[in-house]
């Protein structure tokens, strides 16, 4: 639930109850006001009653008083009075009407009578009626213009805000561009915003720490690589090595390259993080897959792999060492992880590229298969090829696909994604 | 034999287990190596002796190695520089070569790699310029790129020329598969892991030379890789 339709959800609920219980105590108190205001009127009559019958006579009101004065001779006088609501047919309206009597009894003209006073409560009721709607429309409408105004203020208060999520989505840690602040008249909105600007420089910071260590790391290693593979090759020179020292030194060799190539992909990883490579110019990619092509061409006929190639002839700008990489990886992924008389598909149009290999795996895991260091065990490689695609991929903001379709890996590069 | 001359060379290297490597394979090929291990003894060393190639490591411990190249043009030497140096870096190379260094090799690197790429400084250097090597009756001209074999033109792909020319430049010493693979595919290659198909490569220089009438100098030790060596 969005914070402002809680809010206002809140408002709504306490507002209407506030105003319901106060709208029942103010009628409450109004009828009971207007009641003892009839009552007082027909206390009046009753004095009214007496002075006539001082003088004689049996009051009987005007027509338009709305009142009747019934006379009821009784016994003996029993000097008590009750006032009390009742409904009585008002024969001047001629229709059934709520209305309060007082019920009293007195010696009239020297007879006990008892006396019945009803006054109708038709008029003073359409009173509370009107004087209830006087006060319930503005009210209401009040509260609307509040609920109205509130939604407006919010909306316009929450727009910076929508900014700054904006901008914390669109913060990227591989660019350059800093997490850019937004300008916060809210001052909490101020607050959270100077947050937002240390905690991303920080992150920043520490990722590039976290690149300058295994920077350094990956060159602190490469001095001892050398002088590992210069003692191999020294040994290899003797003349007193035996099948065994070969193998021995066959394993050995496997192994440095193996830590050269991983530490050599670090270091590229890091490069291209950093945005080291950055020679763009116009390439013809054409020519640029038909050039790789020869160049791992002993690769591609030493083990009977077919190639199927439908190259467009296009140009894109590009940095032209990250395409090499990128052509490069490619030609060797769908090389390395074929079989021996396999097959290659490379197709590329004005849109996009794309490998296609058969293979000895099934459907691979698309949400894995570009992490750092995912290989399957029998892969002599160093687990970072796809990952320095996908690097380059995001560099040069293409996009990056992997699909398995009747048994051929799939990766598609796809250059103006939206 | 060809380039006869005896190589001069200084390794200014802090590294004394790379410097050591690198002198015995060198001292091995018959050359003669000088020692550096900080900036201030490669200074001496220059001070007296010329050379006809300096192995230089950027990154020493009392100075920069770009100082030495400084110095060198500073003094108008000639010899030819090679920079050794762990930081694969686009800048340090542009630098490097800019201030006089005629190659860059990054660590770690094998010492054949090595050994064919001070020939090919040297033999740029030198001022008559021998543009061709000869081996017995096999004749390479660098110009051309050609293959001669009793002075009749051998057809070959670059990538044979390269690793014939390679074997010739290491003549006597076995060449691991590894460094055959990473001297012809270069270190931006993920696929030096594959070294099954230089074989066939082998195989195939070796035919063109026996088919053209040249003896067959190949030999093949222990699986690990190949010399290229008298009979």
């Amino acid at each position: 639930m969005k914070l402002f339709t809680r809010y206002n959800r809140i408002l709504v609920v306490i507002s209407l109850s506030g105003l319901l219980l106060i709208g029942f105590l103010f009628y409450r108190m109004l009828v009971y006001y207007l009641d003892r205001q009839i009552d007082h009127d027909l206390v009046e009559e009753i004095m009214e009653v007496k002075e006539y019958s001082a003088k004689g006579n049996f009051y009987q009101p005007h027509e338009f008083e709305d009142l009747i004065v019934q006379y009821k001779k009784v016994e003996k006088v029993n000097s008590s009075s009750s006032y009390a609501d009742t409904v009585f047919y008002n024969p001047l309206k001629h229709r059934k009407e709520t209305a309060r009597y007082l019920k009293t009894e007195f010696e009239l003209v020297g007879q006990p009578y008892q006396v019945l006073v009803i006054a109708s409560k038709f008029e003073r009721q359409e009173q509370i009626r009107n004087i209830c709607l006087i006060i319930l429309i503005p009210v209401l409408l009040l509260f609307a213009l509040v609920l109205l105004v509130n939604r407006i203020l919010l909306k316009k208060i929450w727009v910076p805000f929508e900014q700054l999520l904006e901008n914390i989505t669109a913060f990227n840690i591989n660019h350059e561009r800093p997490y850019e602040p937004v300008e916060m008249p809210v001052a909490e909105f101020r607050q959270l915003n100077e947050v937002l600007v240390a905690l991303s420089g920080k992150v920043k910071s520490d990722y590039n720490e976290i690149k300058l260590f295994t920077e350094n790391a990956s060159h602190e290693m490469m001095t001892p690589l050398a002088v590992i593979n210069s003692k191999l090759d020294n040994m290899l020179q003797s003349n007193v090595l035996g099948k065994e020292d070969g193998e021995t030194l066959v394993e050995l060799y496997k192994a440095t390259s193996r830590l050269t190539k991983l530490n050599q992909s670090l270091l590229l990883l890091v490069k291209i993080d950093n945005n080291l490579l950055q020679d763009e110019e116009q390439i013809n990619l054409k020519s640029l897959i038909k050039e790789k092509q020869v160049y791992f061409q002993e690769l591609i006929s030493e083990r009977n792999i077919t190639v199927e190639s439908t190259l467009a002839d296009v140009s894109i700008s590009a940095s032209r060492s990250l395409l090499e990489i990128l052509i490069n990886n490619l030609f060797s992924n769908v090389i390395r992880h074929n079989y021996d008389g396999g097959k290659i598909e490379i197709t590329l149009d004005a849109d996009k590229i794309v490998f296609a290999n058969t293979g000895h795996n099934k459907a691979l895991d698309p949400e894995k298969i570009f992490d750092r260091f995912y290989k399957d065990n029998a892969s002599e490689g160093t687990g970072l090829g796809l990952a320095i695609l996908k690097q380059i991929c995001n560099r040069q903001r293409y996009q990056l696909d992997y699909s398995y379709y009747q048994d051929l890996h799939t990766f598609t590069i796809t250059f103006n994604h939206q | 034999m060809p380039y006869l001359h005896i190589m001069k060379i200084l390794i200014i290297e802090d590294e004394p287990g790379l410097q050591r490597s690198i002198a015995q394979y060198l001292l091995s090929e018959g050359n003669l190596c000088s020692m550096a291990s900080t900036y201030i003894q490669a200074l001496e060393r220059l001070g007296v002796y010329e050379y006809d190639c300096i192995l230089l490591d950027l990154t020493l411990p009392d100075g920069e190695g770009l100082q030495i190249l400084n110095y060198l043009k500073r003094m108008n030497r000639n010899e030819g520089v090679i920079i050794i140096s762990a930081r694969n870096s686009i800048d340090q190379k542009i630098e490097g070569l800019s201030l006089g260094a005629d190659d860059y090799l990054i660590k770690p690197f094998h010492l054949s790699e090595l050994n064919a790429r001070i020939l090919a400084v040297v033999r740029r250097k030198s001022a008559h310029g021998e543009r061709h090597i000869e081996f017995n009756e096999i004749r390479i001209d660098l110009d051309a790129k050609e293959v001669l074999v009793n002075g009749k033109v051998l057809y070959m792909t670059k990538k044979e020329f390269d690793l014939l020319l390679y074997f010739v430049s290491n003549k006597g010493k076995v060449i691991s598969k590894s460094a055959a693979v990473e001297h012809i595919w270069g270190d931006d290659s993920d696929m030096a892991d594959s070294f099954d198909f230089i074989y066939t490569h082998i195989k195939n220089i070796r035919k063109k030379l026996t088919d053209a009438g040249s003896r067959d100098y190949f030999q093949s030790v222990y699986g690990i890789g190949y010399k290229f060596t008298e009979v």
